[in-house]
């Protein structure tokens, strides 16, 4: 069975979703083809630009005037375009005139952010944040991270505004996943370091029971609960004793308000107590990264995209500097797909665009050449040497920061700098030369690159057409 | 000593122990459990876990990462593993491509060969007719009722009778499956007479048997194994080129038993025998331009024995069918993939399980506002039925190629 697509995105995570939907919403016959979900939907669905350098703090040894984490992903760009020129926020520079590059990119990275949010506006994923400074929410571990864009219900603008709020962190009985006490802890104890609002944080534990049982609850299954009608009707009167008792002027809960519905509870909660109630950022995978992928999934579909899932690309044929066709597969048939161009937007070690042993790192697709953090091939080299002896090191893991070299138009190069096809493009965590687990910009930079992407692949097609 | 030398030492004492070897052919599946990076994506997704919870189901992660760990005593796992509806959602979510589903088959297997008063009774129940009938149901005592109540059935949908053709050396077999062959009697029929109004050259099977998909579910593998030795005997006997099937799940187990056991017969549903070899021109114009039929606002449900163990591709090929045909407006649920709790064999022995993961698929099929719900799988079709119908909802339930069948004009 064949299938000719003007664009053909592998992947269906961010920078899949964005790439395609760009292609869609110029016109295009999209396909955006994935195997199931994707790092997207395990994400906290926090989409961060930059928070960070590659190397984390240790650039303050070299920098000391500078502010780390960046107080804007503003100064965070100026800081990466001018010391990193081959992160991927600064391929996108490469456009532009030397001297204008950095403009370039900010009005790029800004213009994609308020595309996102136009996007998502009214979704399960709508957003709140811009460009102009970093936000710093509250994880469900009671630490915090800078981030630029956040789910509307996992962010409170008022929480740190004045002396006298009170703060519950709510957890549910039976919920192994959260600990509303040691959260609070670890929140209270750096509070009392930084001398930031508030100052008066309480916990609590709530029971809600979807199944009728206390315990071993899953957050899927909070979320799920919470969706249903009237169902957090229970949650509001159970958190209001907290509330009255504490005085609390703010209530933090897990990122379990509900999958379709957590706009509305949190808006209902927070009329019915006059508090105002957050979720907090979780680890992997979230209901917020799940929200997240929905939604997207939803925009791409919207703008008139096709999406395949359940399907693996394997192999392609490249003639006369062309990706002519890309073989895929699923459980039990096979596909080839022949379109006119192709964005690789795969993932990483997780998405499987990389597969890492001993023998070497390799691109899963169309065997192109990956390289380190340090532009040297990839190929032969043995991943554990280039990872730290600690996994939660400060310094992070260079193999993060491995991937594919590109062009300026997103085209991945081989060892001579020629790319390796006309119509290829790539996006996303496949991208070399940016460490997101340390930088803070892993969905910044697949939203980004997926955008650039986008773009280059409808302009091939028109100028081919 | 070597490996084999070490296994002839132990060999004698595995039945005592409670163990069964892999086969050459599970290997594979065992070996992709070590992928598991244990995110728990798939707990997310699973339908079972989103009808009942973790405390009474597991979820898939704890199957592939724990259960499968735990021989010989898998049969610890029984009243967890035999929850799972086989939907498949696991493994396409994983990121490893862990195969959960046949894990879950494996174990099953495993605690059938060594304890099978630990399989639910109502599996023993379709044990004993699959191997006493070689079919998944039970036959009519009355051969003359059967025809009665499949004359109703075609009355009633206004469907024509054609002769049942049995023939050695046709272009094609069409193989209905236990539930077509049994209760839904007009999906069988409606089947051979898409068949003939295309022209295809076609036969049936002279004495229908089970695809061995059932027995693999409730984990007796060695049944499952005999029927697809004695259906592909049948099948190379009959000297057919190719294999075209109504049912899901006859159509992703044949694939894979084909596969396996080296039929060398391409296998089709007919929703990708229609679009890939009859082709959508010749379909348009058959369906395009019907008259007689007022318009019908319809909505599908995906079966996962096709978009989830075949090949998404299917349900695309469906919806290519029906936009061919006039009249027909088609709204797309928002729980479209969703497993309707058919699968697995739950049904048979934790009904109020399979009606709740039912319960999502009701809400957004009635939610679409459609006049009509249609799917390419007699089991698929039951279940939405009867739940449709007990919720007291007016949504009208079709299988697909019977939709088609009655919108064929009359040769």
């Amino acid at each position: 069975m064949n299938t000719t697509p003007d664009v053909l995105v592998i992947g269906g995570g961010m920078a899949g979703i964005v790439a395609g939907t760009i292609a869609a919403e110029n016109g295009l016959e999209a396909l955006v083809m994935r195997t199931g979900q994707s790092a997207t939907a395990y994400s906290s669905g926090a989409i961060d630009i930059i928070g960070y350098p590659p190397e984390g703090l240790a650039l303050k040894e070299y920098f000391p005037e500078i502010e780390l984490p960046f107080k804007t992903p503003i100064d965070g760009l100026r800081a990466i375009l001018s010391l990193y020129p081959f992160h991927p926020y600064g391929i996108i520079g490469l456009k532009a005139e030397d001297n204008e590059s950095i403009e370039y990119v900010i009005a790029h990275v800004s213009e994609s952010i308020s595309w996102l949010k136009e996007r998502l506006a009214g979704s399960c994923a709508a957003l709140v944040g811009d460009l102009d400074r970093n936000i710093f929410p509250i994880t469900a571990l009671g630490t915090t991270k800078p981030t630029c864009l956040l789910q509307e219900t996992m962010w409170s603008d008022t929480l740190k505004a004045h002396p006298d709020n009170v703060l519950i962190f709510a957890g549910f009985s039976g919920h192994s996943e959260f600990d509303a006490q040691s959260a609070m802890r670890a929140y209270l104890e750096s509070q009392l370091r930084t001398g930031e609002f508030p100052h008066k944080i309480g916990h609590c534990e709530v029971e809600i029971s979807p199944f009728g049982k206390p315990y071993n609850i899953s957050s899927i299954e909070l979320a799920r609960h919470f969706d249903h009608e009237g169902s957090v009707d229970h949650l509001t009167s159970a958190l209001k004793a907290h509330v009255d008792k504490l005085g609390a002027t703010h209530v933090a809960v897990p990122p379990v308000l509900g999958i379709e519905q957590a706009s509305q509870n949190q808006a209902q909660i927070q009329k019915e107590l006059g508090v105002e109630v957050f979720e907090l950022i979780s680890l992997p995978p979230s209901v917020p990264g799940f929200r997240l992928q929905r939604a997207m999934d939803r925009v791409f579909k919207k703008a008139g995209g096709t999406l395949l899932i359940g399907h693996q690309a394997k192999s392609a044929t490249i003639k006369n500097d062309m990706v002519e066709s890309v073989v895929a597969q699923s459980p039990r048939r096979e596909v080839t797909i022949s379109p006119k161009t192709i964005i690789l937007a795969p993932g990483k070690f997780i998405g499987g665009g990389l597969e890492a042993d001993e023998t070497g790192i390799r691109e899963t697709v169309f065997n192109l050449m990956p390289v380190t953090s340090s532009l040297y091939s990839a190929e032969d080299v043995r991943p554990a040497n280039h990872t730290n002896v600690y996994s939660l090191s400060p310094d992070g893991h260079a193999l993060f920061a491995a991937g594919l070299a590109v062009d300026m138009d997103f085209r991945p190069i081989d060892a001579d700098g020629i790319e390796h096809a006309r119509n290829l493009y790539c996006a996303g965590s496949i991208l070399a030369k940016y460490n997101y687990s340390m930088e803070k910009s892993g969905l910044g930079v697949a939203l980004n690159t997926g955008f650039a992407a986008g773009r280059n692949a409808v302009k091939m097609v028109r100028e081919a057409s | 000593m070597t490996e084999e030398e070490a296994f002839e030492f132990v060999k004698h004492t595995l039945k005592d122990e409670r163990i069964t070897p892999y086969r050459k052919d599970e290997i594979e599946i065992v070996h992709s459990v070590e992928d598991c990076i244990n995110c728990g994506l798939c707990i997310n997704h699973c339908p079972v876990v989103a009808a009942i919870g973790v405390d009474r189901f597991t979820g898939p992660r704890s199957i592939a990462v724990e259960l499968s760990r735990s021989p010989p005593e898998f049969w610890s796992t029984a009243d967890k593993v035999y929850l799972c509806t086989g939907c498949g959602t696991c493994r396409e979510v994983c990121p490893k491509n862990v195969n959960i589903p046949e894990v879950v088959n494996l174990v099953r297997a495993r605690i059938f060969k060594h304890r099978p008063d630990l399989v639910p009774k109502g599996l023993h129940v379709v044990r004993e007719i699959i191997t006493k009938y070689n079919l998944a149901f039970e036959p009519w005592e009355d051969p003359e009722e059967k025809v009665e109540s499949r004359d109703v059935r075609l009355e009633r949908l206004g469907i024509p009778y054609i002769e049942d053709i049995i023939k050695t050396g046709a272009e094609v077999l069409f193989y209905p499956g236990c539930q077509a062959e049994e209760l839904a009697q007009e999906v069988r029929e409606a089947a051979k007479v898409v068949l003939s109004y295309f022209d295809v050259d076609f036969t049936l099977i002279d004495e229908m048997s089970c695809c061995g998909l059932p027995s693999e579910l409730m984990g007796d593998d060695e049944t499952s194994r005999k029927l697809s030795a004695l259906l592909k005997g049948k099948v190379e006997a009959l000297g057919i080129k190719k294999v075209v099937t109504t049912c899901a799940g006859c159509t992703s187990m044949l694939s894979k038993i084909s596969q396996r056991d080296n039929w060398d017969i391409p296998i089709y549903h007919m929703v990708e025998y229609l679009v890939e070899e009859v082709g959508l021109v010749q379909i348009s114009e058959a369906l395009g331009s019907t008259s007689e039929f007022s318009d019908v606002t319809v909505t599908v449900h995906d079966p996962c024995h096709l978009i989830r163990h075949t090949s998404r591709r299917t349900m695309e090929d469906a919806i290519e069918i029906l936009k061919a045909i006039s009249g027909v407006k088609i709204v797309i649920s928002e729980a479209e993939d969703s497993c309707c709790g058919g699968g697995g064999l739950v049904a048979y022995h934790s009904k109020d399980v399979a009606n709740a993961v039912v319960q999502e698929n009701l809400v957004a099929i009635n939610k679409t506002g459609a006049d009509r719900i249609l799917a390419p799988c007699p089991l698929c079709t039951a279940q939405i039925e009867a739940n449709l119908f007990r919720s007291g909802s007016s949504v009208e339930v079709d299988d697909l190629m019977v939709f088609i069948a009655k919108r064929l004009p009359k040769k």
